[in-house]
């Protein structure tokens, strides 16, 4: 049951890296982004190939991870400017399963649908117990410094763009610098997830970045609150925890992943029912 | 090369069929459904059932599995759609996203994963002009270019037509000139959802159903639309056929004669030509560009 425990508050704080980043793009800068993964999926394999398999040193392999977390937010950035808000949430759908479609398909380095295994774990987390307390510290520092980003200047920059990209602009707030800083944030937030989650696994599996793993992230934004950041923090405590709850009841194993989405779909549809008003606001008028 | 032409054929009119309705959905609702491609599977799936499992004929199959799409189509807008499209245009895209996941939960538990045919056994084809077709191919490539014409007819030749353009500039505009624009609304919507059923029948027939392509189908859609200027009609057609000749003849050319491309990357290559044509063109091929900060 301790071990248990220690899994459950594991998860919780890997999940908050990436929920809470995302709730400042998609919950406060009201950004119609869906393709958050699509930085786990390049800032994970640009760590782990050069990691695993031709043996860099980790800070270079993190270097690297990092390094493809920054172009994808200049690419998501120019997406954002070109494309009306709805296109761009398409957009972001596109290009998360394009990523991994070549991640599928270059078996040569990525090995496919095998994903990548052997991946050490990070410094001071070897145990389980090491591991949590760790990761937990960690989340609570991201969480703190994200908190004064969106309470911060650069948070009424977001929101006041969410309000309307001309009255924003007349204020002098740049578009351009305002999308690339929120992804460039939310997409750290997703490699630091994936750095734990595959580090906690030992297994980097393409199968953890498919596009249900990024309606769950929608799901907590939604029923949290979009853009509240107490709000947000509660929904992934009760989410993860109902998510991993399901494993206990006594269902066929082919059971298990279709009720899931059902649920997950129902808790969505509710939580979208529920906040219809202020999911997206209606702009304000004088 | 006739070969690639005509699979591109084959390919365009399934993926003309969905994205020709989802544009006029577009155009008049101004919303984006992304359980699209989980109706098209339903559709499918529908018809694999009557007449695979239940021994019906195939088309009472066909038209069983068209009618549960636009019953389908008909409880998402109800659903999914009305309540909250007046409220901000972006809700139905999260709405829809949790449609999505419900119903490939649902899809999961009545077929499960493994592919279903809705034809069983090989199929006959045809040699001509250098490429190899089926019967059924042949019939699917004429009856898309027959609906595409009948589209073609009602939107510019007919009083129906002129009012679902009415509907498309204004809605309240055309409200005040007395034409129905919320049941438009929902007549629009409920055909989407048949067009796509019938790209479901269509996949199913030609090659097979599989639970895990739905949003790969929902998002080579969109990119059509977006790519042709959303809510063009004609645009999202064109780009449907442009988006799958550029599958098959990326893919199936030996590039300078020794490089080509592995068939696995075929959705990569779709989707990175839409971004490629949007770097050119960001408003979409046949739409002016509109105006940000």
């Amino acid at each position: 049951m301790g071990f248990y425990l220690l899994h459950i508050i594991s998860l919780i704080a890997m999940n908050l890296f990436t929920v809470m980043s995302y709730n400042l793009v998609f919950g406060k800068g009201k950004i119609l982004h869906f393709g958050q993964l699509a930085f786990s999926i390049i800032g994970i394999y640009a760590f782990c190939v050069p990691l695993v398999r031709y043996q860099w040193p980790l800070w270079s392999a993190l270097l690297l991870g990092c390094l493809g977390v920054l172009l994808v937010a200049a690419f998501f950035t120019w997406l954002s400017l070109h494309l009306e808000a709805d296109g761009f949430g398409v957009m972001s759908i596109a290009v998360h399963l394009m990523f991994l479609s070549v991640v599928l398909n270059w078996q040569g380095v990525t090995r496919g649908a095998l994903g990548i295994p052997g991946i050490p774990r990070l410094p001071y987390m070897a145990s389980l117990e090491s591991f949590t307390l760790v990761v937990v510290l960690f989340s609570a520092l991201w969480m703190i410094f994200l908190w004064y980003v969106g309470k911060g200047a650069f948070g009424r920059m977001l929101s006041a763009l969410s309000e309307g990209q001309w009255p924003a602009a007349s204020l002098g707030i740049s578009r351009s610098m305002v999308h690339f800083v929120a992804f460039t944030i939310s997409g750290f937030g997703a490699l630091l997830s994936n750095l734990t989650w595959h580090s906690y696994l030992r297994l980097l599996s393409p199968s953890d970045l498919q596009f249900p793993a990024m309606i769950f992230y929608v799901m907590i934004v939604v029923a949290g609150g979009a853009g509240s950041f107490r709000g947000c923090f509660i929904a992934t405590v009760i989410l993860v925890t109902l998510k991993e709850g399901l494993r206990f009841l006594n269902l066929a194993p082919n059971l298990v992943g279709p009720l899931q989405l059902i649920l997950f779909g129902v808790i969505l549809f509710t939580a979208v029912w529920v906040r219809r008003e202020t999911v997206f606001p209606k702009q304000r008028v004088v | 090369m006739t070969q690639l032409i005509a699979n591109g054929l084959i390919a365009g009119s399934l993926a003309a069929l969905i994205a020709g309705g989802l544009a006029l959905v577009y155009g008049v609702l101004g919303v984006f459904n992304l359980a699209l491609g989980q109706m098209v599977l339903i559709g499918g799936y529908s018809t694999w059932w009557f007449h695979q499992v239940a021994g019906w004929a195939l088309f009472p199959s066909i038209v069983m599995g068209i009618s549960i799409g636009a019953l389908l189509s008909w409880f998402t807008f109800e659903v999914f759609i009305r309540p909250f499209y007046k409220l901000h245009r972006f809700l139905p895209l999260v709405t829809t996203i949790a449609l999505s996941l419900i119903l490939d939960g649902m899809i999961l538990l009545l077929f499960e994963q493994r592919p279903r045919s809705i034809l069983s056994g090989a199929k006959e084809t045809m040699h001509i002009a250098g490429a190899y077709v089926s019967k059924e191919q042949i019939i699917m490539i004429v009856l898309t270019m027959g609906i595409l014409f009948i589209f073609a007819y009602v939107l510019h030749s007919t009083s129906f037509g002129r009012k679902i353009q009415a509907v498309v500039q204004h809605d309240h505009a055309a409200m005040s000139l007395g034409i129905r624009a919320p049941a438009l609304h929902r007549f629009v919507f409920i055909l989407s959802g048949v067009l796509a059923s019938c790209g479901g029948i269509y996949m199913g027939i030609d090659t097979n159903l599989s639970p895990t392509i739905a949003f790969s189908i929902t998002i080579k859609a969109y990119a059509a639309i977006i790519a042709g200027g959303k809510g063009n009609f004609w645009g999202a057609v064109f780009c449907a056929y442009l988006i799958a000749f550029s599958e098959q003849f990326v893919v199936g050319i030996h590039w300078f004669g020794a490089f080509y491309v592995p068939p696995g990357y075929q959705n990569t290559v779709a989707l990175a030509f839409i971004i490629i044509l949007l770097l050119v063109k960001p408003s979409g091929l046949f739409s002016s560009a509109s105006r940000s900060a």
